[in-house]
């Protein structure tokens, strides 16, 4: 088994990441085991408030420490990108917390848009939002922005060349331009208050794939029930959780030097986070530079 | 009681659709029809019981009991058209879009203003059951303040050959003014918003050659904050399956109505299709809404909201052609 340490009860604002979902999932895992000194750790799970998270995985990969980091991985493209050189240099494995591209619907969608089943794709619409919970101080793009932008990349397989934004920071709309023509939006954020809906669970989660010879419909909060009763009317889902599929990630790569999920997938989101809050204060669409 | 005697302008496709709503009306009644073409023209007012029918606009204007037009024909000459109803003294309603620039909007706009007669523009959308229910959702405030309108309307090819007018970008104004319109007025009535600006994408998807944009994305951004993501597709494969989805996100709570929020699925050894609910008849609650307001009531789609629709319209095609956000200013 492998020791797993918990560092850091922080996030952006409130968050607790580490207790409500890191540790739970690491404890029901398989191959991991929870230690309580870090330095009896092969692998550091990371959720130190976003100020200080990039300098305390510095301080992991350095020490030869695999790393499973909240998200976003950094506060900026710089700092993930020298996470991403330094994860190379000492050879070891840093998985972002990118899980939401792991449900099981989306790894379907994923199969199956990148196998031709809707022809090439031209365009994807993206809905993903929350409904209550604490909101992000800094706003929600930052918070969660770069989950749905990770599922594009993966459906598509395609770079991000050019964002505009509108909207709030809270409620935000990213129009996504990515090479050969094919466009994206992602309306992202959080809503009210939703009865049923857990502070913080996704109230809409949903991609549209449209492609030459067909759309694909995904509903990412599925697989799930649909339970109706006098006190609880909502859905239950069904399948393994994503987290627990972002520990099967780490476990893999750990074996194989390799994981599906890496520092360049937090890059590439993140440089599409700082482009659209760019486009947001200038009102114009922004390059990335990618 | 006085009826209200209406000449059809056009004998195409929509023109039935009028048809029948002045047929379910008792306060309405089809005087007669005109085209340019005298096949169709005949042709219709033979199905309609042997109707009067004429080629000349200003011959069937003149025709005794003629007090209203409903205009069926192509985009570009719904001015042209209209500004001689506006001067004959009778009431208009105009097939959507109102114009095809802004600067032919105004003036329609003014030459009834002018006469004191009733032009509204066929915004079928707003009396179609979907469309009203949005409203009274959102201004009974169990939504709270409204956010954001995520509006799809997706379906295939529907179109004719090369030739269709359609198709032309100088007859029908570009895809934005001739469909993108529909959305566009509706998410604004929804949100009850003044817009700011407009970003749009546009593809020629069924064919490289296209002249229009077959599938639009316009999103336009209000000077509350409030967004709109309008979808208006021709391109989506396969064409049986016509797609319809909402969103409406408020302060306090959400209005969602999916594909299958209306239609029945039918999959069967032919293919997917979707199978629309039967409900109430838009065609019909619009052309009441017309009468209501040629006595006296306060129109249902005022015409500063038509001019306002060809202007998004148009915004859409400067944000396409230009790929840059455009301040619009109705
Ligand atoms: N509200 C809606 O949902 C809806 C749906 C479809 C079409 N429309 C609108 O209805 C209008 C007509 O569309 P359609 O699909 O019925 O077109 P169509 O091509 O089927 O019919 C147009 C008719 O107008 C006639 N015509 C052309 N120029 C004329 C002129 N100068 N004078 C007299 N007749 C003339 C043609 O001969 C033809 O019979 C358009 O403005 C279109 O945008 C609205």
């Amino acid at each position: 088994m492998t020791r797993v340490a918990l560092v850091g009860n922080g996030g952006i604002g409130t968050q607790d990441h580490q207790t409500a979902m890191y540790e739970p999932a690491f404890r029901r895992h398989p191959a991991f085991e929870i230690v309580d000194n870090p330095d009896d750790a092969e692998v550091w799970s990371i959720a130190a408030p976003l100020a200080e998270r990039g300098k305390t995985i510095a301080e992991a990969i350095r020490s030869g420490r695999h790393v499973l980091a909240d998200k976003p991985l950094a506060a900026t493209v710089a700092e993930a990108q020298e996470i991403e050189r330094l994860a190379a240099e000492h050879g070891v494995v840093v998985v972002p917390a990118h899980h939401q591209r792991l449900g099981g619907a989306l790894r379907s969608a994923i199969a199956a848009v990148r196998g031709g089943r809707v022809g090439l794709p031209w365009n994807v619409q993206c809905d993903f939002l929350v409904a209550g919970g604490d909101p992000a101080p800094g706003g929600e793009l930052v918070n969660f922005g770069l989950y749905p932008v990770d599922v594009l990349h993966a459906l598509l397989g395609l770079e991000v060349r050019r964002v505009h934004a509108t909207g709030s920071p809270a409620l935000v709309t990213l129009l996504l331009d990515h090479d050969h023509g094919v466009t994206s939006t992602v309306v992202c954020g959080r809503l009210p208050v939703l009865r049923d809906v857990p502070p913080g669970g996704p109230a809409v989660h949903r991609y549209r794939i449209s492609g030459s010879h067909g759309v694909l419909a995904v509903d990412a909060t599925k697989p799930a029930l649909s339970v109706r009763g006098t006190s609880f009317t909502g859905p239950v889902w069904t399948g393994p959780g994503t987290v627990d599929a972002l520990l099967d990630v780490l476990a893999a790569g750990i074996a194989t030097g390799r994981a599906a999920v890496g520092p360049s997938d937090a890059v590439r989101a993140q440089r599409v986070i700082e482009a659209a809050q760019r486009s947001m204060e200038t009102g114009q669409p922004v390059e990335t530079g990618e | 009681m006085d009826r209200t005697g209406i000449v059809l302008v056009g004998a195409g496709f929509i023109a039935d659709a009028h048809c029948g709503a002045i047929d379910a009306d008792p306060r309405a009644e089809l005087v007669g029809i005109v085209d340019a073409d005298p096949g169709r023209a005949a042709a219709f007012a033979r199905k309609q019981g042997g109707i009067r029918y004429e080629t000349d606009l200003d011959t069937a204007l003149a025709w005794p009991g003629a007090d209203a037009v409903i205009l069926c024909t192509p985009n570009d000459t719904h001015a042209p058209i209209g500004l001689r109803v506006a001067a004959a003294g009778k009431h208009l309603l105009v097939e959507k879009p109102l114009a095809t620039t802004l600067t032919d909007a105004r003036a329609l706009a003014e030459a009834f203003e002018a006469t004191g007669r009733v032009l509204v523009a066929a915004h079928t959308h707003r009396f179609y059951d979907y469309g009203r229910a949005v409203k009274q959702t959102i201004d009974s405030g169990a939504i709270g303040r409204p956010q954001l309108v995520r509006l799809a309307i997706l379906g295939g090819w529907i179109w004719p050959d090369w030739s269709a007018w359609v198709g032309d970008p100088v007859r029908s104004g570009g895809h934005a003014l001739h469909n993108g319109v529909h959305l566009l007025d509706l998410a604004t009535w929804w949100l009850g918003g003044e817009p700011t600006a407009i970003f749009a994408r546009g593809r020629k998807q069924t064919a490289a050659e296209l002249r229009i944009y077959d599938y639009l994305e316009m999103v336009v951004t209000y000077a509350d904050g409030a967004t709109a993501v309008c979808e208006m597709s021709r391109a989506h494969r396969p064409g049986s399956l016509a797609q319809r989805e909402l969103l409406v996100a408020g302060t306090a709570g959400i209005v969602e109505q999916g594909w299958d929020g209306e239609s029945a699925l039918v999959f069967g050894e032919a293919g997917t299709a979707t199978l629309p609910a039967a409900g109430g008849n838009g065609f019909a609650a619009q052309l009441g809404a017309w009468l209501d307001a040629i006595g006296g009531a306060p129109p249902a789609m005022p015409v500063a909201d038509a001019v306002r629709a060809v202007a998004l319209g148009v915004a859409v095609e400067e944000s396409i052609a230009t790929g840059r956000p455009v301040a619009v200013t109705a």
